[in-house]
């Protein structure tokens, strides 16, 4: 009994970094721009289908694939900043850009599937077989090593640069209030660039963690988003600590539903947690300062 | 003078519509496309329900999804379940959707703009998983058969309607989308329109004019949400099969893409919203699968360039003709 515990929160861990890293970017993205991106989903498909086609077509290091995912969803991320986010800046909508990044979304998607077919690719990680036992019974493969160590080592790094360098003291100074930060010599428009080539790179990494994981077809990113969405408003919208935190928590009741109770409940068991968390605690779990949005 | 010429011409196209509806089904003898045309009456309720909600009252709701698919399961297994007649389960049909919808808004109360959004797309996640998990009741991905169309109508002295015949059924489905948008069409001209619109513009101004934010938001969410079940629940006795991947979240999508192509905050523009992006896909079906890209690229573009959709674009070219524009508000601030 002890010993499924201890697995399956390992399992549950997993999957929370890789949500935690996918949440991350739309938080950033949200606390600099308080805009929603929906193409968020399909930059984790494509950094997925990227690592994909570089693994298996061109016989590829998984390892450098993940860096590849990574570049893809930065360039990716500079795409729809400069086609969609930037011209519909001026207008002060929060509801155009949501449209038309859900519009980007159905278009990248049925793109896709117009490319690579609507059957699942077999993304094969070489690490996937390669089982490390741990104390108790308990094991993890090495893929799923590699998604963890990956994914914390560049959270890490993440709240570092956040935290300690100009650039993201700057950033963050951006997300407090955009006009003053541009009084004091930050130029807005760079920074919200940078934040989607981060955010997005994020993204694109994740999903070349994913796709091994996943059941990879055009669509695997919307699965992903929609929890992506829940974590980033249990977490608090714009709140990278509470993200975090959120993106784990979601992972850990994800597997243990999935063994205790019934595979089929886990999304309404975290939407309904959603639902809750937004009905009694609108800010989230770590309590910001952004309450004029609720 | 002017009231004149334009109130008469609104009467005007109130017959030239029921025209056009009378004669449908006598141009378009092709089952595919009769039923194509079922489809976008279907559609253009759902848009009208979907645009009462965030053109007007200005809500953000991301699972107009989830109101039609509690309209379409509620009636049917009504029907099936309980022995119920149809007319009854199609208004206990919407009645339920317009309750679910007025629950959301009321336990969304708080919530404005992007949290709605989110909200509503997790209850939109909710119903589609309890469709497809509550296997007792809605048999899940397996789906439910053999669903009957509406009841024949026997008139004393005409011949018997059977609405198995598609031309019927269009003519039933289109005469309640009509009726729904001249119903819709009256309240948004009534002050309760006025009201939504001071809500959407501006809801602490609203209020310290004594409006009920709350309760409009409510009341908003209740109409919209009841005309998406009736959308359901035709759409369950039209096609005879039900699965809970119909009302997948991406269905809500559509829906706004239909509103927004439109042009929201206007209740003509989502009706030919719903119409062209029904009736092009098929159209374009010889492009197969890049049909859906374009229906991608055409979102985008329409928010970019147009965000007022169809009915700015019908605004400007009247205005460019020359003619008097009357004044509707193409609603693009939001």
């Amino acid at each position: 009994m002890l010993t499924v515990v201890l697995q399956q929160g390992i399992n549950g861990i997993v999957f929370g970094s890789l949500y935690v890293l996918v949440a991350l970017g739309l938080t950033l993205i949200y606390g600099v721009l308080v805009q929603i991106n929906f193409a968020h989903a399909d930059v984790v498909t494509i950094g997925a289908f990227a690592a994909y086609f570089f693994t298996f077509a061109f016989g590829g290091n998984y390892l450098i694939s993940i860096g590849i995912a990574l570049m893809v969803g930065a360039a990716l991320g500079w795409l729809v900043n400069a086609a969609i986010f930037a011209p519909l800046r001026e207008r002060g909508s929060e509801l155009l850009p949501l449209i038309a990044t859900i519009g980007v979304s159905i278009l990248l998607q049925n793109a896709m599937l117009l490319w690579f077919g609507p059957i699942p690719y077999a993304f094969d990680s070489p690490y996937s077989n390669k089982v490390i036992r741990l104390w108790g019974g308990t094991f993890i493969t090495l893929q799923n090593l590699i998604i963890v160590v990956v994914s914390t080592l560049t959270i890490a790094l993440l709240y570092a640069f956040m935290k300690f360098t100009y650039m993201g003291k700057a950033l963050r100074a951006v997300a407090q209030d955009r006009e003053t930060a541009g009084l004091m010599g930050v130029n807005p428009n760079q920074l919200i660039m940078l934040t989607f080539v981060i955010a997005s790179a994020l993204a694109g990494m994740g999903g070349a963690m994913l796709g091994p994981i996943l059941v990879l077809t055009p669509f695997a990113g919307t699965t992903v988003i929609v929890k992506a969405f829940a974590i980033v408003i249990i977490g608090g919208f714009g709140n990278v600590e509470g993200t975090i935190i959120a993106g784990l928590a979601v992972g850990l009741i994800e597997s243990y539903t999935t063994q205790f109770i019934n595979p089929g409940l886990t999304d309404i068991v975290v939407f309904t947690l959603l639902l809750l968390m937004l009905a009694l605690r609108p800010t989230g779990l770590i309590a910001e300062k952004r309450e004029e949005n609720v | 003078m002017l009231t004149d010429r334009v109130r008469i011409s609104r009467r005007g196209w109130f017959l030239v519509v029921a025209v056009i509806i009378a004669l449908l089904p006598f141009v378009i003898q092709d089952s595919y496309w009769r039923t194509n045309l079922i489809v976008c009456a279907i559609n253009i309720m759902l848009a009208i329900g979907l645009d009462f909600i965030l053109g007007y009252a200005g809500q953000l709701n991301l699972g107009h999804s989830a109101f039609y698919g509690i309209g379409a399961y509620a009636s049917t297994l009504l029907v099936m379940k309980l022995g119920v007649p149809f007319w009854m389960a199609f208004v206990l049909g919407m009645v339920l959707s317009g309750a679910a919808g007025m629950a959301l808004s009321i336990f969304a109360v708080r919530l404005r703009g992007h949290y709605l959004a989110i909200a509503s797309l997790g209850f939109a996640v909710i119903v589609h998983q309890v469709l497809l998990n509550w296997i007792s009741l809605t048999q899940g991905p397996l789906g439910i058969y053999a669903i009957k169309p509406p009841p024949d109508i026997a008139l004393p002295g005409l011949p018997v309607i059977s609405f198995g015949n598609t031309a019927n059924m269009f003519y039933l489905v289109a005469s309640f989308a009509f009726l729904f948008y001249l119903l819709l069409d009256q309240l948004v001209r009534s002050p309760i329109g006025e009201t939504l619109k001071a809500i959407r513009e501006d809801e602490i101004s609203a209020s310290a004019f004594g409006i009920n934010c709350t309760a409009w938001k409510v009341f908003a969410f209740g109409i919209g949400s009841a005309v998406a079940g009736a959308a359901g629940a035709f759409y369950a006795s039209f096609v005879g099969t039900l699965v809970p991947d119909a009302f997948i979240i991406t269905e809500s999508f559509t829906i706004l893409a239909m509103v927004i192509v439109g042009g929201m905050g206007t209740l003509i523009g989502p009706v030919w919203g719903a119409i062209l992006l029904t009736i092009l896909p098929e159209l374009l079906r010889g492009f197969g699968d890049l049909r859906l890209v374009l229906y991608g690229a055409a979102l985008t573009l329409v928010v970019l360039f147009m965000p007022g959709g169809i009915a700015q674009a019908a605004q400007m070219f009247r205005a460019r003709s020359g003619r008097l524009a009357t004044s509707t508000d193409a609603g693009m601030r939001r």
